[in-house]
């Protein structure tokens, strides 16, 4: 039998302290860069053009610049995409797109060139806001109907236990997209929303054991059951995160441009997630002073 | 061991059955096509359409009903090019692929994917509700104006901030008969006098509720004028419908480039006629001094820049004309716009230019708060409904013919949303989507194998079960299957084992305390249960809330995502059991390949 974890018996709640004291650091300066720093957000949340263009021959950044400056377009920034013919370019919504739209603005600036689009988005500034509104009323209304199914399946207490710890994956995952720069848009927010029931998965499956063993294991204190249910999960816990954590991986190797921010978001959740469902759910179930059923 | 129940097999083996046979038509080959069509919807023959090929020497892969089908976009898109000139026949973009009858019987069809993985155009336009206000507020101003004019009474000012209109009256005295009469009319509105100390005011004011109604009816006339617009395009299955109170969502499918659609859709452009006023010398002198030379005229501008005073008087527009085709001038061989004008616009044309024989008119191409002269033209002799426009190109002249048909939209809409992908670039997501599913599958099973051998191999079914039953159940429900669903599948894949994981692990535990093989599969599925289900009904619920956003990448993600935590509790809890009991059951086992 292969295992990753052998008859182990660690006593997470003796070294508790270390762990809290690390997370909250994490916390803090993740919720400082939010605050102060903000996000790199793309144009799903900010409003604006990113245009992808193919030109059949090769094209230099200066020489689309350039163009674009003699419009008088000057906040614009451009990238060569997989080869020297792709381009992508992203810039704001300017008052000219209003008379001329950007598809003949482009045929026009880039007559003497001969290109296709291969992709446009365009988000306005009120779409912008309300997609931005509407992600942040899912995450909280995700947060709050978690809290309700395992307040009642389980006790308030576990529904605490699981939200601090859901929290805790939510902020430094977003604190690393602000720290880093990482550009924020709605696939983000999507791999937040996974990484939240991802995580949850993870506490819950601490706590299902943590439920039975309180029933079983009568003579242990609730530390040494918190102990035990940890261990007992471990090895659980590893598999299902190296599993999930594979196929991540193949997502930012082959996936390709499209869905990279969103497996950015969902590698650094998963390892925060699994980080938190072993060393901050179950602990902070301690924190909040949880009792062995027959005390309370 | 106690016997497995004998349903629960036969459940199994239906879902598979489901399974397979609803993923059967995503191995069909699609090939990009055209489909070909009369005007009046008779089935085009296969002759016709061998014919027609030929003419146009169009290399295609095959032909099958009226559909032409091709190796590859870049064929379809060349082919679309040539046909599209010939006006004899309406040509769609489409897809085609060859599935058997009997699949197509049981509504099993391909899966329908996202505009981000087979190309296309997604807008969201808005109205323009200020707009609509304004419209109504200038209706409301002429219709009091004459209602104060008929009645006799006489006002010195008018005040009209679009909300309300207010007239300051001269006379000062109002018998209570017209005010009645006045409330009658105008019973729409909010109609008062108002006395400002000496001063006496008539104001109107429209209801927000009759606001709201004049949205609602612009709306409706806009998803029509939308509608016949689309139709032009040449898109097979397009998309428009209405959200919200005040937006409308476009989809085209297939279409290379935005360009022509967003000059068509949102175009509020309509023609203008008007007579000239004055000779050449009068619009330069006009142009230098600033003011207009001629009473009566305004200046405008001709598409090269030069200027020409017109008549303020419209002999007819774009609301006088029934119907617009494009083609060429039967003389010069121009491209040209045949209109035909309404009863109504066709006696005003007749009256202005049997007066008018030897003078000039003007064609004005008005759009929003742009006009600019497309034609000035000799009147040769008096005309009425049917003539002629030059001086545009055949793009032009097609794209104006459209509008002009489909009439024009009620009030402007602005494109607030936009997402194109070109298909070529939509066929590349598609394989990097494919390529990373297939690596992560790879690499799950190779773990799964070595970890937990035997059971291993049973999870790794598993895994594939519900790649099928995913694909199944989008197939059925023909849900749109994005990019971001297919990441959502990937990640279904990295999940769908943690049940069988759970299981396995507590299987294990049960070994270790001394149980026998037989007693801890059944406890250790027993006790995972629980877990199980709690587990994935809180991810359920997250997914949920995913859901309710609606929005195209995270929708798409959290579809995958719901279907994929069903079919993996349905797969772990009933699937693997059923195998594990075919193998372990009825025997005495000394050990489990665990």
């Amino acid at each position: 039998m292969l295992r990753l974890i052998k008859d182990i018996d660690i006593k997470f709640m003796a070294i508790r302290r270390i762990p809290m004291f690390l997370s909250s650091i994490l916390v803090v300066i993740c919720l400082a860069s939010i605050l102060l720093k903000g996000f790199n957000f793309g144009i799903d949340f900010s409003s604006g053009y990113i245009v992808q263009l193919k030109f059949d021959k090769q094209i230099s950044i200066v020489n689309i610049e350039n163009k674009f400056s003699e419009s008088n377009i000057e906040d614009i920034t451009v990238q060569l995409y997989g080869s020297s013919k792709d381009v992508l370019i992203k810039l704001k919504d300017e008052e000219i797109f209003k008379k001329n739209n950007i598809n003949n603005f482009l045929n026009d600036i880039f007559s003497d060139e001969s290109f296709t689009i291969s992709k446009l988005e365009y988000v306005g500034a009120q779409v912008g806001s309300e997609l931005r509104e509407k992600g942040e009323w899912a995450m909280l209304i995700a947060l709050f109907s978690i809290l309700i199914y395992v307040a009642i399946r389980f006790e308030l207490i576990y529904g605490l236990g699981a939200i601090t710890a859901l929290i805790h994956d939510v902020i430094i995952t977003l604190g690393v997209f602000s720290l880093f720069e990482l550009t924020f848009d709605l696939s983000v927010l999507a791999a937040i929303l996974a990484v939240i029931g991802y995580s949850l998965n993870d506490s819950i499956v601490v706590f299902d054991r943590i439920r039975e063993n309180n029933i079983i294991l009568r003579k242990l204190s609730i530390l040494d059951v918190l102990d035990k249910s940890i261990n007992q999960t471990l090895s659980r816990t590893l598999v299902t995160s190296l599993t999930t954590l594979l196929v991540i991986i193949s997502l930012l190797i082959f996936g390709g441009d499209a869905v990279k921010n969103f497996s950015i978001a969902m590698f650094i959740g998963i390892i925060v997630g699994t980080y938190s469902s072993i060393f901050v759910a179950s602990t902070s179930l301690s924190y909040f002073g949880i009792q062995r059923p027959e005390d309370s | 061991m106690p016997r497995y129940p004998l349903w629960k097999y036969i459940l199994v083996l239906l879902v598979m059955i489901y399974a397979v046979i609803y993923t059967l038509p995503n191995f069909y080959e699609t090939y990009p096509s055209i489909n070909v069509s009369n005007y009046e919807n008779r089935n085009i023959s296969e002759s016709e359409l061998t014919k027609l090929t030929e003419d146009k020497s169009i290399s295609y892969k095959g032909l099958d009903g009226k559909s032409i089908f091709f190796e590859s976009i870049d064929d379809q898109l060349s082919a679309y090019n040539k046909l599209s000139s010939d006006q004899k026949f309406k040509y769609t973009l489409s897809n085609y692929n060859q599935i058997p009858k009997w699949l197509h019987a049981i509504n099993a069809q391909p899966v329908s994917l996202g505009l981000d993985l087979k190309g296309g155009v997604h807008f969201l336009l808005q109205i323009d509700t200020e707009n609509v206000r304004k419209s109504r507020a200038n209706q409301l101003e002429t219709n009091l104006r004459n209602f104060l004019i008929d009645n006799g009474i006489r006002y010195s000012n008018v005040i009209n901030d679009n909300n309300e209109v207010k007239f300051v009256l001269i006379n000062k005295n109002i018998n209570a008969n017209t005010l009645d009469a006045l409330s009658d009319t105008f019973s729409d509105y909010d109609v008062s006098l108002l006395e400002e100390g000496e001063q006496k005011n008539i104001v109107a004011r429209l209801s927000e509720e009759s606001f709201a109604d004049d949205v609602k009816a612009s709306m409706t006339k806009n998803l029509a004028i939308l509608r016949s617009r689309v139709d032009e395009l040449g898109v097979s299955q397009p998309i428009i419908q209405r959200q919200g109170k005040d937006r409308i969502i476009v989809q085209l499918p297939g279409l290379q480039d935005s360009t022509r659609a967003k000059n068509i859709l949102g175009s509020t452009a309509t023609l203008e006629f008007r007579l000239t006023k004055g000779s050449q010398d009068d619009w330069t002198a006009s142009e230098t001094i600033g003011t207009n030379t001629i009473s009566e005229s305004i200046l405008y501008r001709h598409k090269n820049g030069s200027p020409i005073l017109l008549s303020r008087n419209v002999i007819a527009s774009g609301k006088d004309i029934e119907g617009a085709n494009s083609g060429f001038d039967s003389q010069t061989n121009q491209p040209a716009v045949f209109v035909n004008l309404s009863s109504f616009g066709a006696s005003k044309m007749l009256e202005t230019t049997s007066r008018n024989i030897g003078n000039t008119m003007a064609v004005v191409f008005v759009e929003q708060d742009k006009s600019e002269i497309i034609n000035v033209a000799t009147i040769r002799e008096a005309f009425s409904k049917r003539f002629q426009i030059t001086g545009i190109d055949m793009q032009e002249a097609k794209d104006l013919a459209i509008l002009l048909r489909s009439g024009s939209l009620s009030a402007p809409m602005s494109i607030i949303e936009e997402r194109t992908v070109g298909p070529s670039l939509g066929s590349e997501n598609i394989i990097s989507g494919r390529d990373s599913m297939i690596l992560g599958m790879i690499l799950v099973i190779l773990f799964m194998f070595i970890y937990y051998k035997n059971f291993g191999l049973v999870a790794n079914l598993a895994l594939i079960a519900n790649i099928l039953i995913i694909t199944a159940t989008l197939s059925l429900f023909q849900a749109t299957l994005t990019l971001s669903g297919i990441a959502g599948i990937v990640l279904t894949v990295g999940m769908a084992v943690d049940a069988n994981v759970l299981i396995y692990e507590r299987i294990r535990e049960e070994l270790f305390n001394g149980n026998s093989p037989n007693a801890s599969i059944v406890s250790g599925y027993n006790k995972a249960f629980s877990t199980i289900s709690d587990a994935n009904i809180t991810t359920l619920i997250a997914a949920i809330a995913l859901l309710t956003i609606g929005t195209g990448v995270v929708k798409g993600f959290a579809v995958t995502l719901v279907i994929g935590i069903l079919s993996s509790m349905f797969t772990a809890i009933i699937g693997t059991r059923a195998i594990i009991s075919i193998i372990y059951e009825n025997k005495t086992n000394k050990g489990l390949s665990i």
